[in-house]
C-alpha cells in the first residue's frame, strides 16, 4: 500500500489480515450498544482519555512488551503531566513521531489547551493507557477491560476518548 | 475502519493516518487540534450507535504539512 493507492485507508482489510495469521485475536462484536447522549454542554464536561499507546508516566513499572500473549495490566496517567514526564513502553507501532512530539498519540497538551480555552470543562484526573499488544480477547474483555472500565467510572467523566494506537 | 466495524463502539472517527499517528504529525498544533475538536463534535453529531465518522485528511497531505512545519 502506497500513498498513491486509491483506497482512503491506509491498510484496508487489516481485522481480516490479522485474524488469519492469528485466529481467534480479533475482536468481533454483533451487538451495538445504546448510544449515550451527554447529560451537559461541552464547555462544562469533564472528558477521560483512554489509549492502548502505551505511555506511562516515568518510573512506573513498565508494559511487558515482549510476553507472548500481551500485559493485561494498565497504568494511570495524570492530566495534569507533560510529556517529558512521559515514557512509551510499546513495541507494535512506529514511535518516531511520538517521540518528537508525544501528541501526535497522546494528545495530552491539546487536551489541557482545551480546558484553558474553556472548550471542554475539564479533564479527570487521571488518563489511562495499556498496551494494544493482547492476544486473547475474552481474557482483555474479562480482566483488562472491567478493571479499566472500573477505575475511569470512579472519575465520573462525562465522555471518555478511546483511542487506539 | 474495518476493525472499528468489527468491534462496534457507539461512536468513532476514523483516521486515515500512519499507526502511532493517530493525532497527526509531529508539532502540527492545528491538526492535532482539529482532529481533537472533530471527535468532541460527534460526540453531540452522532444520531445512533455505530456511527462512524471519517476525518478526510490524507497521511500525505499530513506529512507535507510537517515538512513545511520542519523548515
Amino acid at each position: 500500500m502506497t500513498e498513491s493507492s486509491d483506497s482512503k485507508e491506509l491498510r484496508p482489510g487489516l481485522w481480516q489480515t490479522v485474524n488469519d495469521r492469528y485466529p481467534g485475536s480479533m475482536i468481533s462484536n454483533t451487538d451495538l450498544v445504546p448510544l449515550a447522549l451527554l447529560s451537559k454542554p461541552l464547555s462544562q464536561s469533564r472528558i477521560c482519555f483512554v489509549s492502548t499507546s502505551g505511555v506511562q508516566p516515568k518510573n512506573t513499572l513498565p508494559f511487558d512488551t515482549v510476553h507472548p500473549v500481551g500485559d493485561y495490566s494498565f497504568r494511570r496517567v495524570p492530566s495534569d503531566s507533560r510529556p517529558d514526564d512521559l515514557e512509551i513502553h510499546q513495541l507494535k507501532y512506529p514511535t518516531f513521531g511520538a517521540k518528537e512530539d508525544l501528541n501526535v498519540i497522546f494528545p495530552i497538551q491539546r487536551l489541557q489547551e482545551l480546558v484553558t480555552e474553556g472548550v471542554i470543562g475539564g479533564l479527570t484526573k487521571n488518563f489511562y493507557a495499556f498496551i494494544g499488544y493482547n492476544m486473547d480477547p475474552e481474557r482483555l474483555r474479562d480482566t483488562l477491560a472491567k478493571d479499566l472500565a472500573a477505575a475511569i467510572a470512579q472519575e465520573k467523566p462525562d465522555a471518555v476518548i478511546a483511542a487506539p494506537a | 475502519m474495518d476493525v472499528t466495524q468489527h468491534a462496534k463502539p457507539p461512536r468513532a472517527m476514523f483516521l486515515p493516518f500512519m499507526m502511532g499517528h493517530l493525532f497527526g504529525v509531529p508539532h502540527h498544533n492545528q491538526l492535532q487540534r482539529q482532529i481533537l475538536l472533530t471527535l468532541l463534535d460527534r460526540i453531540t453529531a452522532a444520531q445512533q450507535s455505530g456511527d462512524i465518522f471519517f476525518f478526510d485528511y490524507t497521511w500525505a497531505q499530513a506529512r507535507k504539512e510537517a515538512k513545511q512545519l520542519a523548515k
